[in-house]
């Protein structure tokens, strides 16, 4: 379990690049989604989900912006920026080689 | 909203200590998100207490958050660090060129400085203001040092007045600046032990000679240097992320400066003296957590301007 949370911080960036890379979002839909998705497996501490949206907003890769919901709630939806678009691509790269080359290890037999 | 809840958000808006608009953003935010687990969590039967109970359980450490938050906030850029680090380098070049006994630059540096920190009082109080801020102080303390210099009636006239006055005005920014955050108010008054580590250098009896004033002129480039050493410490500052980081550079350089002063004092500078510096220092360290921590209890000095409701929830 330990372990899974490890991966998960390390990871987080990315997780979160990607799924608001695909369409804004806010904080709690982001936590449903990511978990529906891993069917279970990324659950984020709910807490810790908005310093990582904070930093990556501070690092311009993602910018926020208040909506109101049909039921007039307002939202704070996180959109992604044209320098996070960019960091997605590298990162996707990354991640790709990364699996690629662990697949290599894991199931040689695949070769 | 149930109380638990509200004292959780509390608790994290007591430990964000980021600008105001910032801090409004992440609150509401945060409880937007709690409204959002709260309705899905008594949608799925569960009672008041026990949603609550979930829902804070879910979230993890309010101080934690916080915490995070503010790291996520407090990294000022490379523009932000030079222009908070600007005072101090402009009084180390007026001292290090010797241009200081120019009334031209000099009043031209005060006006800069007055007049920025008066643009950053009334635009928010960004992290690069409070050095400014503390350099403002400079005009309200020369007064004081003049006032010796005055006809004796005169002096009996002006002594009840100009106390109390700067008095109050050094209460007033130092309270305002304590609500933003305590650190920033010791970093708003860390050049004041050494400053006046060089000033009873170059006048030991508090008195301006034409004697002292042929000292500064010696002294100069070593005033010069350690307005340089509070200008580097200014600029890591602002790049810093962690708090305790923060306050550790404050409290070591704030040191290391005034031992310097001491050193190339060369003996002018009494052990008692530098004793009594080293406590003011650790005074500008251990008062403003205090008094944040009085003017939190206390709930007092919450003016209109800065003034932050209770959290609301809607149910």
């Amino acid at each position: 379990m330990g372990q899974r949370q490890e991966l998960i911080k390390g990871s987080s960036d990315s997780l979160l690049l990607c799924l608001i890379g695909q369409q804004p979002m806010y904080g709690y839909q982001i936590i449903k989604e990511l978990e529906r998705r891993s069917q279970g497996y990324f659950k984020f501490k709910e807490g810790t989900l908005y310093p990582a949206l904070h930093r990556l907003e501070k690092a311009g890769l993602m910018v926020g912006k208040w909506h109101t919901l049909t039921n007039g709630r307002p939202r704070r939806y996180y959109h992604i920026t044209a320098k996070g678009s960019s960091r997605l691509v590298t990162e996707k790269v990354q991640w790709q080689d990364f699996l690629k080359a662990m697949n290599l290890i894991f199931q040689p037999a695949s070769r | 909203m149930t109380t638990e809840l509200s004292h959780y958000l509390e608790v994290i808006r007591d430990n964000l200590r980021i600008d105001l608009s910032e801090e409004k953003e992440v609150i509401s935010e945060l409880e937007t998100h709690i409204e959002d687990r709260l309705q899905e969590l008594k949608e799925a039967g569960l009672s008041e207490e026990k949603a609550t109970e979930t829902c804070l359980g879910l979230l993890g450490s309010a101080k934690l958050i916080a915490r995070q938050i503010y790291e996520a906030h407090s990294q000022g850029n490379w523009r932000q660090a030079l222009l908070a680090s600007m005072p101090h380098l402009l009084f180390a070049t007026l001292f290090a060129l010797n241009w200081w006994h120019h009334i031209g630059w000099l009043s031209l540096v005060l006006v800069l400085v007055i007049s920025t920190a008066i643009y950053g009082w009334w635009h928010g109080k960004p992290t690069w203001v409070f050095p400014w801020l503390g350099y403002s102080l400079i005009p309200v303390a020369a007064v004081g040092l003049l006032l010796p210099h005055l006809r004796e009636g005169w002096l009996l006239l002006t002594i009840p007045l100009y106390f109390p006055l700067a008095l109050w005005w050094l209460f007033c920014i130092v309270v305002q600046t304590t609500r933003r955050d305590w650190l920033f108010c010791c970093l708003m008054l860390l050049p004041i032990p050494i400053i006046a580590g060089w000033f009873l250098t170059v006048a030991p009896d508090g008195r301006i000679t034409e004697y002292s004033m042929q000292r500064l002129y010696y002294f100069a480039p070593w005033i010069g240097l350690s307005f340089l050493i509070l200008a580097l410490t200014i600029a890591a500052f602002i790049r810093l992320r962690q708090r305790w980081l923060r306050i550790a550079l404050l409290i070591i350089s704030g040191l290391l400066t005034l031992t310097m002063v001491a050193y190339y004092a060369g003996g002018r500078l009494s052990l008692t003296t530098f004793g009594g510096l080293i406590l003011v220092m650790w005074g500008l360290f251990l008062i403003p957590p205090l008094l944040e921590r009085w003017i939190r209890r206390s709930g007092r000095f919450k003016c209109s301007a800065s003034y932050r409701p209770p959290v609301q929830m809607a149910n």
